[in-house]
């Protein structure tokens, strides 16, 4: 897998997402695009090392097998030797959300008091939670 | 004899907390084996972290951040005891517990009365607690109620915390211990714990998080790891300074959770053991009652057979 050859025929790289709880995915991508804090970056083999922030968002895996799409809670990625490692303290697959209790969270985040900034900034980021599952989702 | 009796009871009773702590051992054990797989399964996200910092660290000169403030004194202490929930777990939390105390008692005891101006007005932290002041935030119910006993002050009581933490809740109170140590109400934060180094040796220990250290310093596979692999040029996005002062309070975050995750792990190690102890102590027990018994029966049998002869003698 570490073999940095970009003539080689393997078009796929190692991709990793970790949380502090788990492993969440370990498997090879031809593609993989990730939520940057300034937008979207695609990736594919051979890709320049990265250090990357990550935003709230959608993350999309193409491996052999098909699309996998993933919700993410910010995080970091990091780019190097055809490896990918996004770590993130929250990760979790399409099918593990369930739509009904992401848009419970919403009604509940939208009726959070914001009284100072602090809680204002508390309020709008579980909102953009909820929301980002609920396009992930979608 | 009524003496047999009595053993026969209490042999009895002994096997039946025989079979209860043989139980909570096996349960001890399987929830020992998966807290040690959960422990295991966070590495590579803390590992990584580690190394992203590293790497950060070396890409921006001079690093400055709100978390890394040294204060000038030491005045506003927190200690963070993990203890557990639920006893039969051997010296567990008596060897926290005592760790804990002993850093307390390194450092002067806090004063009610201060604590409460402090909060209001940190400036007025030079009058009050001028000899500085540790607040006590007791997680699990053991430890509140040993503190309680002896008179040690507690300034909260976090027993809603699961045997298996869970990052979401840990991280609230990571994130509220950051808040405050920002804002300049705290001025360090420590955490008291039984640290998980294999499941042969777990270590009571003290271990600051805020202030973070400057040197993070990797563990050694990790510099090997590194050694073998060339200096990559990474492309920063966005540029390093700015991904570090995220990174740095991920890192205070997983840093707690880890405490968390050994505690977890520490505490049923501790347990099947006491478990395992009290058990064969329990089977020592029955072979002891079991021989009694039957040394009873034996004299017994004997003064019989002595009367019986004794009698048959007599009629002779």
């Amino acid at each position: 897998m570490a073999d940095s050859n970009l003539f080689s025929d393997a078009k796929t790289f190692s991709c990793s997402v970790v949380t502090p709880e788990k492993i969440v995915l370990e498997c090879a991508a031809r593609f993989v695009a990730l939520p940057a804090h300034d937008g979207e970056i695609g990736l594919l083999r051979g890709r320049a090392p990265l250090v990357c922030k990550l935003a709230i968002g959608k993350l999309r895996v193409q491996t052999e097998a098909g699309m996998e799409i993933f919700y993410v809670d910010g995080g970091f990625a990091e780019m190097a030797d055809n490896e990918l490692t996004v770590l993130t303290e929250d990760a979790r697959r399409a099918e593990e959300i369930d739509r009904g209790e992401v848009e419970e969270l919403l009604e509940k985040a939208r009726a959070r008091a914001a009284g100072d900034p602090a809680a204002r900034l508390e309020r709008e980021k579980a909102i953009e939670r909820a929301r980002m599952q609920l396009r992930v989702l979608a | 004899m009524a003496n047999r009796r009595d053993l026969v009871k209490r042999r009895k009773a002994a096997r039946n907390i025989r079979k209860i702590t043989r139980t909570m051992q096996l349960i001890a054990t399987a929830r020992f084996q998966a807290a040690f797989k959960a422990a295991v399964a966070g590495r590579p996200y803390t590992d990584k972290l580690a190394e992203l910092v590293e790497k950060l660290a070396r890409a921006t000169e001079d690093l400055d951040h709100p978390l890394m403030r040294v204060p000038s004194e030491n005045e506003r202490r927190v200690l963070l005891v993990l203890s557990s929930n639920r006893g039969l777990c051997g010296g567990y939390n008596a060897n926290v517990l005592r760790t804990a105390l002993r850093h307390l008692e390194g450092s002067p005891l806090e004063q009610e009365s201060g604590d409460k101006i402090l909060q209001e007005d940190g400036s007025s932290s030079l009058l009050t607690g001028s000899k500085g002041e540790t607040e006590v935030h007791m997680v699990g119910r053991k430890g509140a109620s040993y503190f309680r006993f002896l008179g040690q002050a507690i300034e909260r009581e976090i027993s809603e915390i699961s045997d298996s933490p869970r990052f979401e809740e840990v991280d609230a109170l990571a994130n509220e211990f950051m808040n405050r140590f920002v804002a300049g109400d705290i001025d360090s934060v420590s955490i008291a714990y039984m640290k998980f180094l294999s499941a042969g040796k777990q270590e009571a220990t003290v271990e600051q998080v805020l202030p973070l250290q400057r040197s993070v310093s990797p563990t050694p596979h990790h510099s090997e790891a590194r050694g073998k692999q060339r200096e990559i040029e990474y492309e920063f996005s966005p540029e390093p300074a700015k991904i570090l002062a995220e990174l740095l309070p991920a890192t205070v975050r997983v840093r707690f959770f880890q405490a968390f995750r050994d505690a977890a792990v520490s505490e049923q190690i501790a347990r099947m053991v006491a478990m395992k102890a009290a058990t064969d102590a329990a089977g020592d027990m029955i072979k002891y009652l079991t021989q009694k018994y039957n040394r009873a029966r034996q004299t017994q049998i004997t003064m019989e057979l002595l009367d019986i002869v004794g009698g048959a003698n007599a009629l002779a």
